[in-house]
């Protein structure tokens, strides 16, 4: 016989588990330190991929001027100011990914409780209606 | 009114029962506009151009997630511009790059902004977008927004390059290369584009968050007027005086789609069909879950309250007590 109850309950577990739920269950398998270091440092790689290439596209801009005065440049501050500005980005986007995956990590982390509760309960129900057979 | 509520229901109705037939159909209708409009547009190589092929790359974003689409369509824009410059194509892949690295990637679930907002352009209502973000989304939207613009006039100047470009040297090659950043840079068109469509984003955002009635519909009313307003002062200012009155027809008609578009999704959205497939020891199920959309919020706090009327056991099922309805109310409202 169909147990109406159950279904309801896997249908819903069903459904969040398909949609919503599969980035949560994703991120529960990773401590929230290591997730969130990861994330940063996976942030901070494509900023400097990307900073590297807007330095590209500069000298590539400025490419007259670079060679005309390749040997009078003052490469030491050049080399500075460049440093300074990827600094600058960095941490921006360190500081930045690291409060927002730790607030989505939190976020998920509590949607995973109520899924938790919920598969307890059809487990409950499992339990209950072996006890009956 | 009437009417129209009841050929919202007609229409909601429809979509639930058809819902696993229709959505391919609609993006496949979608995919199909926006490769012709890029074809259209700047459709330089005529072997990406035969039905075929737009046909066969529509039909497989009709059945993938959106972001395979605009994966296609950034590559057949690119491919385009490659069959009659490489130079050209290789700044546009470095641009898109830079965007992508810095800023789109953080807003992955909004990735078909930056499709919408130049094929929008090129029907001359971009203005839609901003209004129906503000509507939907948060103000976060600003991000994948701005980099449309942005790819949308980049594509704008590659056309003109396009056709600067002549015999290959080194010495063009770093011309059409300064030509294109100066032009990107010192484009005050863009930028003001930019600004005009972020705030208007964050107005209909923050005027949609107010408690007050027809918060909706006063929001997007305020962004209409707002992207009226903004781009009259733009084009009064860029000297573009022949732009004003597509520019307030576009707008008038924006808000108007977004009026629709929001009468229908609060059915829409809340009747999303969920088909669903699990298993226990004794039977498959193919579950197709319907949410009780036609019961408004007034209505379920009655049904709420009168439990034990005759009429709520309707709605519940037989094999449940009344302990489980409360139970699974609770769960709804988290």
């Amino acid at each position: 016989m169909l147990n109406f109850k159950k279904i309801r309950l896997m249908t819903k577990l069903a459904v969040y588990e398909k949609k919503e739920g599969k980035e949560d269950i994703y991120l529960s398998k990773y401590y929230k330190t290591d997730y969130v270091r990861f994330q940063v440092l996976k942030s901070i790689l494509s900023a400097t991929v990307g900073y590297g290439l807007i330095l590209g596209m500069i000298a590539l801009y400025k490419m007259e001027y670079l060679i005309k005065n390749a040997v009078t440049l003052n490469y030491k501050s050049l080399g500075t100011y460049i440093l300074g500005f990827y600094i600058m980005t960095i941490t921006v986007y360190g500081l930045g990914s690291l409060v927002y995956y730790s607030m989505k990590y939190d976020a998920s982390r509590k949607k995973l409780a109520r899924y938790f509760k919920l598969l307890k309960r059809l487990e409950k129900l499992y339990n209950d209606s072996a006890q009956e057979s | 009114m009437l009417p129209l509520l009841e050929l919202r229901e007609r229409v909601k109705n429809f979509y639930q029962r058809y819902d696993m037939y229709l959505l391919p159909v609609i993006k496949f209708i979608f995919a199909l506009v926006v490769f012709c409009l890029i074809n259209k547009d700047i459709g330089y190589d005529a072997r990406l151009k035969s039905l075929p092929i737009v046909l066969g790359i529509s039909l497989l974003s009709a059945f993938t997630p959106s972001a395979v689409m605009v994966l296609l369509a950034t590559i057949i824009s690119v491919l385009h511009v490659y069959f009659i410059s490489p130079i050209l194509s290789i700044m546009i892949i470095a641009i898109l790059m830079i965007l992508y690295l810095l800023f789109i990637r953080y807003t992955p679930k909004l990735g078909y902004v930056l499709l919408a907002i130049p094929i929008l352009f090129q029907l001359k209502i971009p203005y839609m977008l901003p209004i129906l973000l503000g509507l939907v989304s948060t103000p976060v939207a600003m991000i994948p927004t701005s980099c449309g613009v942005i790819i949308y006039f980049l594509f704008q100047i590659i056309k003109n390059a396009v056709t600067m470009q002549n015999n290959i040297s080194i010495e063009d090659i770093l011309q059409l290369y300064t030509y294109v950043v100066d032009s990107l840079i010192g484009n005050r068109q863009m930028i003001m584009t930019i600004v005009i469509f972020s705030l208007i984003i964050m107005a209909t955002y923050f005027i949609r968050k107010m408690s007050f009635n027809y918060a909706f519909e006063i929001s997007i009313l305020a962004g209409g007027l707002l992207s009226i307003l903004g781009f009259l002062i733009s084009y009064l200012i860029l000297n573009r005086a022949d732009q004003i009155l597509s520019m307030i027809i576009g707008s008038i008609v924006s808000a108007g789609l977004v009026y629709i578009i929001h009468f229908f999704k609060l059915t829409l959205d809340y009747s999303r069909v969920e088909h669903a497939t699990f298993e226990d020891d004794v039977y498959y199920y193919y579950v197709k879950a319907v949410p009780k959309a036609t019961v408004t919020i007034s209505e379920v706090n009655i049904r709420h309250y009168n439990v034990k009327n005759s009429k709520a056991r309707e709605f519940s099922d037989p094999d449940t007590d009344e302990s489980d309805i409360y139970n699974f109310e609770e769960d709804n409202d988290n």
